[in-house]
């Protein structure tokens, strides 16, 4: 695992609102980077900066200090998940597909897997307004599999739903990433969340983000994510990960 | 027992799928929804007969159809409909694609909005019947005048009504095309559009309601020919029944037309639940 797939390097970025004359800096120096084929999770607080981070490393936000390097083709599972309603699910699946100009008997091809996979096939043809919430969050997940990029950013993408159907969502994740060859970057700010799916987290301070530790997980894979709540260590990198997020408000600003 | 629950609830399942399959709610109003206006003809009737209403300026509809019967049968009837509609569907085509092309170019592209939204804005105010004149100048008392006077009075509803609509597109719908790859020209096409559409809908039926208004009003002035000129043409010679044939007429079409475009509605935007 010598070559990384993501690089930042003393990265910032601020937002300037002109009408109030206020700017807030959401990411604050921020260098990590993400080996081939690693999944991080990034964990911190809400208003970190997280989302801000993964607009960036996705090229829908410009930075205004330091540098991004992102080999490759980068997919996105979005924070509100951005399914269209004006295409049925499985329109909506190979819309990457689509507007690359795929024709209409590959583009079939290639998502009726993906639907399998999400467990969406008997509702290919619904609109996203007869779908449930976690249905319309695994439309969203089966959209980025199917564009298919060499990095897979996922924001919080199992945020909205419900303890089972996530712990359910976190276990074909890792059922079906392995294989997959991705670079994958979670947002989260679950815990439990970052330390059952994560090679590494990357614990973010409040706004403005910066890291503040970098903490390797040792479960080896595949993993079961029953199993692994028996698992001595799990309750220590809890404690461990929990303790950085709580300390931290006191010395966000030393000054 | 066991079985028999089972049996029981796979019974009450299949019935259940039954009813929610021909099932529509409100169905029975929705078949008679559209025939309701037929109401007003008969308070009407009843109104004129029973003296509440004037019946030299409104005579009951039972008594306009004996006019309206010769106007047919002379064909008078049907060859206005025709100039009338022919002149509204040109005028509707020929506003509505541009308003649709320049809503979506204004609503998608900021700096084109900064640039030209003020010219589109000072121009909206203008009374569209009052250029008429200007129009019948330009371009003759053919049927180019009224074409053109549809068009412009179309393109406002149509276009400012699309760059609404692309405006209050959830950015991000955008952030996805651009993140999976789609040229600007895509965008437009399975963002922007499809976005917009509910509103672009609301914007036709304002329009074919504005053109049969435009269009009558325009007929009263610069035609011999078409329903607003058959209104007219009553007047001047006082001849009530055949006004009202006019007017019954021109409102017919524009529900109708209205009707249409509902129903074309239904057909482009499934998602949208009514
Ligand atoms: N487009 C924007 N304009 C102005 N400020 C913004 C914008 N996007 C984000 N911010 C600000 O940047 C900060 C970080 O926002 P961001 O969305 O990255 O947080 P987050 O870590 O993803 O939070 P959450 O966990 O709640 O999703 C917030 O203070 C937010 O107000
Ligand atoms: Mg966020």
């Amino acid at each position: 695992m010598g070559t990384s797939a993501i690089e930042l390097t003393g990265l910032w970025k601020g937002f300037h609102d002109a009408r109030r004359d206020q700017t807030v800096i959401a990411v604050e120096d921020v260098s990590f980077s993400v080996a081939r084929g690693e999944f991080v999770c990034l964990l911190g607080p809400s208003g970190c900066g997280k989302s801000t981070l993964l607009r960036i490393l996705a090229g829908l936000d410009e930075h205004d200090l330091g540098e991004v390097r992102v080999d490759g083709h980068a997919s996105v599972v979005f924070q509100e998940h951005g399914v269209f309603p004006w295409l049925s699910v499985e329109d909506n699946v190979a819309y990457p597909l689509k507007v690359r100009g795929a024709g209409r008997a590959e583009r079939r091809r290639r998502v009726a897997p993906l639907l399998e996979l999400t467990g969406l096939t008997d509702f290919r043809g619904a609109y996203p307004h007869q779908l449930s919430g976690g249905m319309r969050q695994r439309t969203s997940v089966a959209r980025a599999l199917a564009d298919d990029g060499e990095v897979l950013l996922m924001d919080e993408p199992f945020g909205a739903l419900d303890e089972q159907t996530r712990l359910v969502l976190q276990q074909e994740l890792l059922r079906i990433w392995p294989d997959s060859d991705k670079t994958v970057v979670f947002i989260t700010h679950s815990v439990d969340e970052a330390l059952t799916l994560a090679d590494r987290v990357l614990v973010m301070s409040a706004r403005p983000g910066r890291i503040l530790a970098d903490v390797p997980i040792p479960f080896g894979r595949p993993r079961d994510i029953l199993e692994l709540r028996r698992d001595p260590r799990y309750g220590e990198i809890t404690y461990e990960l929990w303790r950085l997020l709580r300390k931290e408000p006191a010395e966000t600003r030393p000054s | 027992m066991t079985t028999d629950v089972k049996q029981g609830s796979a019974a009450v399942h299949e019935q259940l799928v039954q009813r929610l399959r021909t099932h529509r709610s409100g169905r029975i109003p929705k078949i008679i929804g559209p025939f309701t206006p037929l109401l007003l003809l008969v308070i009407w009737e009843v109104a004129s007969r029973s003296g509440m209403l004037d019946a030299r300026f409104f005579p009951p509809p039972t008594s306009i159809v004996g006019t309206f019967a010769d106007l047919v049968m002379a064909g008078t009837l049907q060859s206005h409909v025709l100039a009338t509609l022919s002149r509204v569907g040109v005028g509707l085509i020929l506003g509505a694609v541009p308003g649709l092309v320049l809503g979506i170019a204004l609503g998608a592209v900021p700096w084109l909005r900064a640039l030209f939204g003020p010219v589109f804005a000072s121009l909206l105010p203008i009374p569209k019947i009052a250029i008429l004149p200007l129009l019948l100048l330009i371009f003759g008392l053919g049927e180019a005048s009224k074409w053109v006077i549809v068009a412009i009075g179309v393109f406002f509803y149509v276009f400012y009504n699309t760059m609404g609509g692309v405006l209050q597109t959830q950015p991000i719908y955008f952030d996805v095309a651009r993140s999976s790859g789609a040229s600007r020209w895509r965008t437009w096409t399975t963002v922007a559009l499809p976005a917009a559409l509910p509103s672009i809908f609301t914007g036709l039926k304002l329009a074919v309601g504005g053109a049969f208004v435009i269009i009558a009003a325009s007929e009263f002035l610069g035609s011999r020919t078409g329903i607003g000129y058959l209104i007219w043409s009553a007047w001047g010679t006082f001849s009530v029944a055949k006004m009202f044939v006019g007017i019954v007429t021109i409102s017919l079409l524009g529900y109708l037309a209205g009707l249409l475009v509902a129903r074309l509605e239904r057909r482009l935007v499934p998602w949208s639940r009514q």
